[in-house]
Order: structure tokens, then sequence, then C-alpha cells
């Protein structure tokens, strides 16, 4: 039926628009997440059983499951911290008229651009304690070898991602500094404010929005981490490094439960949507319009 | 009048994004066929693309007018992929497996049993009577062959000769021995022995100290405890009391050692003949020594080795059994370990000359019929993949974490007891 009015065809024509992704996301994330949820009702090695919310009751009394969603907040925690200060802090380093600031945003940017795998595989090679590059370095240089994949596995871990992720998070930022008119700065300056009170109540807050959303996909990464675990440290030493992503992998994939390992899904479904909708409202609570 | 879309034109173009994904989605669904036709599906260790095995492929090809598909995959990956196909119900005509999926499949049913062809093909291709008993017990269930093995592999000990003799040492044939031969080579950065961070490196020693993982008529887990107590402790205090082998670093590579050997950064390793040729390709003026495995209260090692299996909804059982048959034939072994060293599960492959002659095979040849199977009875409860987990998390507690054995193996031995219940 033809739309009788021009907003009725302009909404047809938009909703023409967004079938084709309605049709994509409904194919490869909907149907997939309504199998998972169908899934983890059920048991046994080839989840044809019925077990009702038996699944959900096991996850929340496991232990190995509390371990792997703290061992995840951890690392979720050290990589949100870490990209907001790394990347603000390099994204007003090359907001500066430095020369060849063009090429240093490149090179920046350049590990992002890399699968986790590569990553993976290029710093596990690095940081090896017997045959690494770095342990030569270190010791040629007259320092005490490092056994970091042994001792902090974990932050280790979280700072291979840093290292990778830190140039998006560096762009991201630095399109958030040029947004902020210097008409600002060049006012405080006038009433004499210093650097450091500029950024604390000119850059940062006009940045809040930037902040939110790199911290709302910070979050969202880190809880669902998995590469790193996967390619690094296989989830070791013992399960120092066993994330919940990569643990419900295992779960699926070694154990063979994927009725077990679907209810885990959902229920880091629920909570990466609980996190996102807690930042959101706390972060639009402190977004100043100037 | 509505200024938007009507909720008849809404119901629609929602009728029409719901269906298109189920449709798809039916488009796209199980037909139960294992493979195109005129295509043989074959999954495969990528480490084992043999020119022995490429030859027989291309025989069987001809013989039997189809094409192979031959993927190869890393275990961990081959595995999510199998996985993934029993799920949709797609699957591949034969897969090769790293040991313990064949009873593990065929007690959820996914593995077809190959009874009736062993029956009737038995006897001429020499199966089970030319295989290592071992071997036929780990791929059966119920009484029934479920897989055939492709290798048979065990651990021993590798050594640097060179090292060795300068030191004035023999090669060590006791865990006493061993850890004074370690001792005494650990120098101007050189490491006596390099453990594997691999937990199924764990077993020749729990073997060794007369441990029994599981017995499943009286449930008890790791028995005597005292003597799996002291086998983990005595590796760990290698690595940290003794200082004589690195700290192994959790990864899914368990090629460490092998390269610290290769690197003359190790004098001796345990491992089994997958490390032959690395250490010969990267290394040949390493002076290589092979000796037996280790005594402590026995002298045994652990029955490693790929076996193949037919998935239960394969089409083509018949050509897969073909392929098993052309690939284990005593020719085609002969040539695979000309062309690589690995050890292979017929009795009369130890009897070659290629193995006779040669030092090294020689050495593991004569160590397979000590080797025993470290988790079939783990297998047959179908809760294997649980517990190579906790395996692997007490094993790196205690080797790489230096958590007290006996505090890591009572943890393990609770959980076990929770799922093998």
């Amino acid at each position: 039926m033809r739309p009788r009015t021009l907003a009725g065809r302009y909404a047809r024509t938009a909703y023409l628009f967004l079938l084709p992704a309605i049709l994509f996301f409904a194919a490869f994330f909907y149907l997939p997440i309504g199998n998972v949820v169908a899934t983890s009702l059920r048991t046994g090695p080839q989840a044809d059983q019925w077990a009702g919310l038996g699944n959900y009751t096991q996850a929340l009394g496991d232990p190995a499951v509390r371990h792997s969603f703290l061992v995840t907040v951890a690392f979720a925690v050290a990589v949100v911290v870490g990209s907001i200060v790394l990347g603000l802090a390099l994204a007003m380093a090359l907001d500066q008229p430095l020369k060849g600031r063009v090429a240093f945003r490149v090179l920046l940017l350049v590990p992002y651009l890399t699968s986790v795998a590569i990553v993976g595989l290029l710093w596990r090679n690095i940081l090896d304690p017997e045959l690494g590059v770095l342990n030569r370095l270190l010791l040629a240089a007259g320092l005490p070898a490092q056994h970091w994949l042994n001792t902090s596995p974990l932050l280790t871990i979280a700072a291979v991602t840093l290292w990778q992720s830190v140039g998006y998070t560096m762009v991201l930022f630095l399109a958030g500094l040029q947004g902020i008119p210097e008409t600002y700065h060049e006012a405080a300056k006038i009433d004499g404010a210093d650097a450091w009170l500029r950024f604390w109540r000119i850059t940062l807050p006009l940045l809040a929005p930037t902040t939110l959303f790199v911290s709302v996909m910070a979050v969202i990464s880190g809880l669902q981490a998995f590469g790193q675990a996967y390619i690094i440290t296989n989830g070791g030493p013992g399960d120092a490094t066993d994330l919940s992503v990569f643990h419900i992998f295992n779960v699926a994939f070694r154990s063979r439960d994927f009725g077990y390992s679907s209810a885990q899904s959902v229920l880091l479904l629920i909570v990466i949507v609980a996190f996102t909708l807690v930042q959101l409202r706390a972060g639009r609570r402190g977004e100043v319009v100037y | 009048m509505s200024s938007h879309l009507s909720r008849r034109d809404l119901l629609r173009l929602a009728g029409a994004a719901a269906a298109v994904p189920v449709l798809s989605s039916c488009a796209g669904a199980p037909t139960q066929q294992s493979a195109a036709p005129g295509t043989f599906t074959v999954y495969w260790n990528a480490g084992h693309d043999y020119q022995a095995y490429r030859k027989v492929i291309a025989e069987f090809e001809q013989a039997n007018k189809v094409k192979v598909n031959f993927q190869k995959y890393q275990w961990p990956d081959l595995r999510t992929r199998l996985l993934a196909d029993f799920a949709s119900g797609t699957v591949p005509d034969l897969v090769e497996e790293p040991g313990g999926w064949v009873q593990e499949f065929a007690v959820s049913g996914n593995a077809r049993s190959l009874q009736d062809y062993v029956d009737r093909d038995g006897a001429a291709m020499g199966f089970p009577s030319d295989w290592q008993p071992v071997t036929v017990e780990r791929n059966s269930y119920q009484g029934k062959v479920y897989g055939v093995q492709l290798h048979l592999t065990c651990n021993t000990l590798l050594y640097n000769k060179g090292m060795l003799s300068a030191a004035g040492l023999e090669a060590p044939t006791t865990w006493e021995e061993f850890l004074a031969a370690a001792k005494k080579l650990t120098k101007d950065g050189v490491y006596g022995v390099a453990l594997n961070q691999d937990y199924t490196y764990v077993w020749p020693w729990l073997m060794q100290a007369g441990v029994t993982p599981y017995d499943p008529e009286t449930g008890a887990i790791m028995e005597p405890v005292a003597d799996a107590v002291a086998a983990l402790q005595f590796q760990a205090d290698l690595i940290h009391k003794h200082k004589v082998a690195p700290v192994p670093v959790s990864s899914t590579d368990y090629s460490g050692p092998q390269k610290l050997f290769s690197a003359k950064r190790a004098a001796m390793i345990l491992t089994g003949p997958w490390d032959l040729e690395p250490i010969g390709k990267t290394s040949p003026d390493i002076d290589l020594g092979v000796a037996p495995p280790l005594k402590h209260k026995e002298q045994v090692t652990q029955a490693a080795g790929t076996s193949m299996l037919v998935p239960a909804k394969a089409t083509r059982p018949d050509l897969s059994w073909d392929f098993i048959k052309r690939i284990t034939a005593i020719e085609v072994e002969q040539a695979a370990t000309k062309e690589t060293g690995m050890l292979m599960p017929r009795v009369s492959w130890a009897e070659l000359p290629e193995v006779q002659s040669n030092e090294a095979t020689k050495v593991f040849a004569e160590a397979l019929p000590t080797a025993k199977d470290s988790s079939q009875q783990v297998r047959l409860t179908g809760q294997f993949g649980k517990w190579e987990e906790q395996l692997k998390v007490m094993y790196q507690q205690v080797l790489i974490q230096n958590q007290p054995a006996a505090e890591a193996l009572e943890t393990f031995t609770k959980a076990a007891e929770g799922f093998l219940k």
C-alpha cells in the first residue's frame, strides 16, 4: 500500500534502507543469540537434554566461573584505565605542532590494525624468558631478566592489549581535542588559568562524550577479550589468565558442554549490558555544555 | 491518516525480516552429507603432512575416483572444528585425532564403529594382531573397534651427547641419576634439563611413580597419593629448588624444551619422536643421544600418538575404511619412518631395518612395549575434557607457580571427584 503522506513515504524509504542491516543483524546476531539462549536450557555433549535453568544455577555457584569473572573484571579495569590515560596522554602529545606527528599517529595506529593472533604471537616470543628478545636486551644492558608471563601474567596480557588498542583510543581523543574551540583556552589564558587548570576545567569536561565512548568500548572489549588468553598464555599459568570468554570456549570445546557454556555466555551478555547501561547513565549525567 | 508506516506495512516488513534468516538458515541446514559427491574430506594434523601420505592420497584418489579435500589443523583448532561439525551434522569422512578422542566420541555417539570392517578385512591387513595391544585397547569401546592407530609414540630421554660426555656423565637411568646429572650439567647459561609447560608431559613421571590416574571401581583418583605428590614435587623441585630447569611458560606451544635443546641451552629433555626432526633440522651439529625411559618404581612411559576415526554421520564409511587400510599398510609406515623418524603402531614395524638401524628410532621402538595409556578409564566416563582442564591447571600451579604439590593435587582430586562421580 502506498503511504498517503510525505512523512509516511519518507518513513517507508527509511525502513527499506534499514532492511538489509536488519536482515544482516537478524541472521548473524539475533538468530544465533536466540539459539544460544535455547541451548543454555539444555545439557549433555549434544546439548539435547532439557536442563531448564540448571545451567544458570550451576554457573552462579561455580567457583571456576566466579574466578574467571573476577580475572576478567581485573583485566577490563586495567584496559579501561590504561586506554583512557594513555590514549588521552598520547592524543594531547600528538595534538601539538610536532614535526612528524602524522607519522607518529600512523605508527601508533598500526598495532590496532593488526590481528590479535599476530600481536599475541609477537609478544609471546618477545617476552619468552629464555629465548625472547626482551631479556636479551635487558641482560645486554646489565638489567635483570623479566619473567612477566609467569610473575604477572594478567597484567602482561593487559599491557599487550593496551599496546595494541591505544592507537585507536588516541585517534578518538585526538578527534575530541580538535573539536574543542581554541577560543575557550584563549579566554581562560587571558583570565590567568595555567595549563593544568585549563586541562581540568576545559579539556577534560569537554572530552566527556569521547571519554564515555572510549570507556564503554573498552569495557565491552575487555569483558569479551579472548585472543590474548588463547594465544599468549593459554589461560595460564594455572588459571591466572582464564578470561571469561576463554573459559566459556573451553567449557564448550574442551569439556564439550555446550549447554553450560551457552548459559555462561548469556550471563556474560547480561553483565556487559548492565555495565554499559550504568556507564552510559553515569557518563551522560557528567556531560558538560558550555 | 498516519504519518508513519501503517501497522500492516510494519508487519509485512517484520515478517519479511523474520522470514529471510529463517529461510536462509533452512537453506543452509545440515544435509547429513559428509561432503560434496566426488570429494572425500579428511581432517589431519598440520605436522603430519608427509610425502609418504601424499602418495597414498594420490593412489586413493585414482582408485576411488574422488578428490581428497585434505584439511590440516593444529589439534585445538581441529577439535573446535570437529565439535562444530558434530553439532551441525556436516562431518568429514575421516579424522586424525591426537589420542583419546576415539573413545570420547564413541561414548558420545559421534564416532562410527569400525568393527564390521575389522571383521571383514582385519585378518588380511593384520589388524589387530600386528598392532601393539595398547593401541587396540585405547581405540575400542564396549568390545568394538572405533578407531585405528596411525602413529604410536612415547616419551623418553633426549640428551646432548657432547655436553654429557664433557661433564663425564652417562645417560641417566633413574630419577636420582637424572637429578644428579641435571645438577652437574647446569652451568654457564645451560640448564641440565628443560621441562614442558604442557600438562600431558606429567604422565611418564606419574606412571614411573606407580600412580594410577583413575580407578572406576573404587573411584580412587591419582593413587597412591603420596607417590603422585612425590612425582609432581620432584618436577617442581627441578625448577624451583635445584634450579636445574627453567620455569616453563604457559602457552599452546609445546616446543619450548625442544627450542632450548636446539639452542644448546638445555642438555636434556623428555620428549617424543616429534622433536627428532626439528632438532635435526635446526641443530644438525648436536650429537643427539636417545635413552630409554627413566626408572623409578617402574620403567614405563606414556603411550601417545594419533589414531583415525570415522564420524558416525559420515556417509561413505566404505571409502573411509579404504583410506585407513591404505595409510596403515606396513610399506607406508616404513616410508613415513624413513622420511620423518615417526614411530608406528605395528609390531612388525619394530623389526624393520629402517628402525633397527637407526639409533634414535630403535630406542623409541624398544620403549613402546612399556608404554601405557594414561587416561583410558577417564575417557570412558565421558568427562575427559573436564579432567584435562583441571589437570592443566594443577600441573601449571605446581611446576610454574610453585604451589605445593600436595595442595594442588588435593584441589584437583576434589574437582575430579565432582565430575567423575
